[in-house]
């Protein structure tokens, strides 16, 4: 589903990512994570296209993405759902509107966005909420309200950078909870994260980065 | 549709947002507009009195005397084969002393002192109505003034000329002038763009980052730019039919005998719409160039 073939990359001359080899299969579940700086968001950014690899290939799905030419990015784009560390949600739209965006952009008929907005907003538990201003409800619920965004169009990959970096225990491992019943369906999910203790709770698929090089591939069984 | 009827709306809701900045921006243009919409309508008016002048263009040749009778048949016969000619006809000097007989009956008794015509022979052209053709015309009369038997010109040109020249350096100026206003007019819509993209910033992130495709993000920045564009060519419309209907009071009082040679009514349909599209075009043109530099949507 995900490979990476000696990706590396570079921020002016600053190595964030070093010949990293990596392949991430169809419907898994991964954490990924690693102190601050280890290249945690950079490899999301680089499954997403936000940047470009300085080195080496990146396939999704068999597809080549260095190779996408910038007017079909949208269509890697629309197999990817990202919840981004600061939600970047609109503050000044409804929860509606923000989970809307997606479907919207790709034209769908206003009766297939109002039935697939309420199941996104009832599987993150935010049902009550969809008349609500975002910028009016609280930080773990306009977390949900970006987990909602990041799976309303279907995606074949999700992608969450910290989603619980903000919120206390109890709601984060209600939010990891909720990106389980996701994986349910089959969508190769990455969670990024330097919580270990979260992590501990939830045996998946752990990758480990530090100074932007893979230390730790390793998959936690349920009784360890 | 769908997609266009979004576009419309988020366009609409950019210009309602930034109601000064917007305002300003079409009085701008509206400006930028108006310059060369006086000038061409000067121009064009111009163009129509020198048609109107150059109705009556009409040369005499007047010929040697003892020229010979073919050569003259043959000049006039080239001269008649001429496109731009309408009429022309030999006049010789018997007929030319009848002519100013029967025109000045009260000046016969001079020439009853004359044993032979005192007129020279002459061959008289018209010419056709066109001020296109003015060059090309007094270009045609050189040529027949070299022939060795043709001994003068005389042109009823030169006002014609006069104004031909005031008209070039109208449009000159008009030109000129339009050329700075159009960069000063491209650069405010460019910044207006720049600022709304600013102000939508975020969304846009948001958008580029849940697959909408270039055209989706960057249509709603067009629309505004050519929505700007052409309010700002309608109401350049609107200014130019006030300046119009003002011009010629304010003419009585500061060129009279210019107002009464030149009636300064006549307004094309043709200026209207080049208003209307040049406008339109500017918009497009600038929020596009607008959009170029400040939307990102490839990667680093």
């Amino acid at each position: 589903m995900i490979q990476f073939f000696h990706v590396s990359k570079q921020y002016f001359g600053n190595e964030a990512l070093r010949d990293l080899n990596l392949a991430i299969g169809r419907g898994e579940f991964v954490f990924l994570t690693g102190a601050s700086g280890a290249g945690k968001s950079t490899l999301l950014k680089l499954i997403y296209k936000e940047e470009e690899p300085s080195k080496g290939q990146i396939l999704i799905d068999s597809v080549n993405s260095t190779l996408i030419p910038a007017n079909k990015l949208f269509k890697l784009r629309r197999q990817i759902g990202i919840v981004f560390q600061d939600f970047k949600l609109l503050m000044n739209r409804t929860v509606h509107e923000n989970v809307a965006i997606p479907l919207l952009v790709r034209g769908e008929k206003q009766a297939d966005v109002e039935k697939k907005v309420n199941n996104a907003l009832a599987l993150v538990g935010l049902t009550f909420r969809k008349r609500y201003l975002t910028a009016h409800i609280s930080g773990g619920e306009q977390q949900r309200v970006a987990i909602a965004r990041a799976i309303i169009g279907n995606p074949k990959i999700l992608i969450a950078d910290e989603p619980t970096g903000n919120l206390d225990t109890n709601l984060s491992i209600e939010i990891i909870k909720i990106f389980e019943r996701i994986n349910a369906n089959g969508i190769t999910t990455i969670i990024a994260t330097h919580d270990l203790n979260l992590i501990s709770l939830f045996p998946r698929r752990i990758i480990k980065l530090d100074k932007g090089q893979l230390i730790q591939d390793k998959k936690i069984e349920a009784n360890q | 549709m769908k997609f266009m009827f979004h576009s419309l709306k988020q366009a609409m809701a950019n210009l309602l947002r930034n109601k000064m900045v917007n305002a300003l921006c079409l009085g701008i243009i509206a400006f930028t507009l108006l310059v060369p919409g006086i000038f061409n309508y000067i121009s064009f008016n111009l163009e129509r009195y020198i048609s109107k002048l150059s109705e009556n263009v009409e040369a005499i040749f007047y010929i040697k005397d003892d020229s010979d009778s073919a050569a003259i048949e043959k000049l006039l016969q080239h001269i008649q084969a001429n496109l731009l000619v309408k009429e022309a006809g030999f006049i010789s000097k018997d007929q030319a002393k009848t002519n100013f007989s029967g025109e000045f009956p009260e000046l016969k008794y001079i020439l009853a002192e004359f044993n032979d015509s005192p007129f020279p022979a002459s061959i008289d052209v018209k010419f056709l109505a066109d001020a296109r053709n003015l060059i090309q015309i007094e270009s045609f009369i050189r040529d027949i003034n070299k022939v060795s038997f043709v001994e003068s010109v005389q042109l009823n040109l030169d006002w014609a000329r006069k104004i031909a020249l005031i008209k070039k350096f109208a449009s000159f100026v008009g030109l000129f002038l339009s050329a700075i206003l159009l960069i000063v007019s491209i650069f405010i819509i460019f910044n207006v763009v720049k600022i709304n993209i600013f102000y939508r910033r975020d969304e846009i992130n948001i958008l580029r980052l849940v697959g909408a495709s270039d055209w989706y993000i960057k249509t709603p920045f067009l629309i505004e730019g050519c929505v700007l564009g052409f309010l700002g060519g309608l109401l350049a419309c609107v200014l130019l039919l006030l300046t119009i209907k003002a011009f010629p009071l304010y003419a009585e009082f500061v060129f009279n005998i210019v107002k009464q040679l030149i009636d300064f009514k006549l307004l094309p349909q043709k200026i209207f719409w080049q208003l209307l599209i040049t406008g339109t075009a500017i918009g497009l043109f600038s929020s596009f160039i607008s959009l170029r530099r400040f939307i990102k949507i490839t990667p680093d």
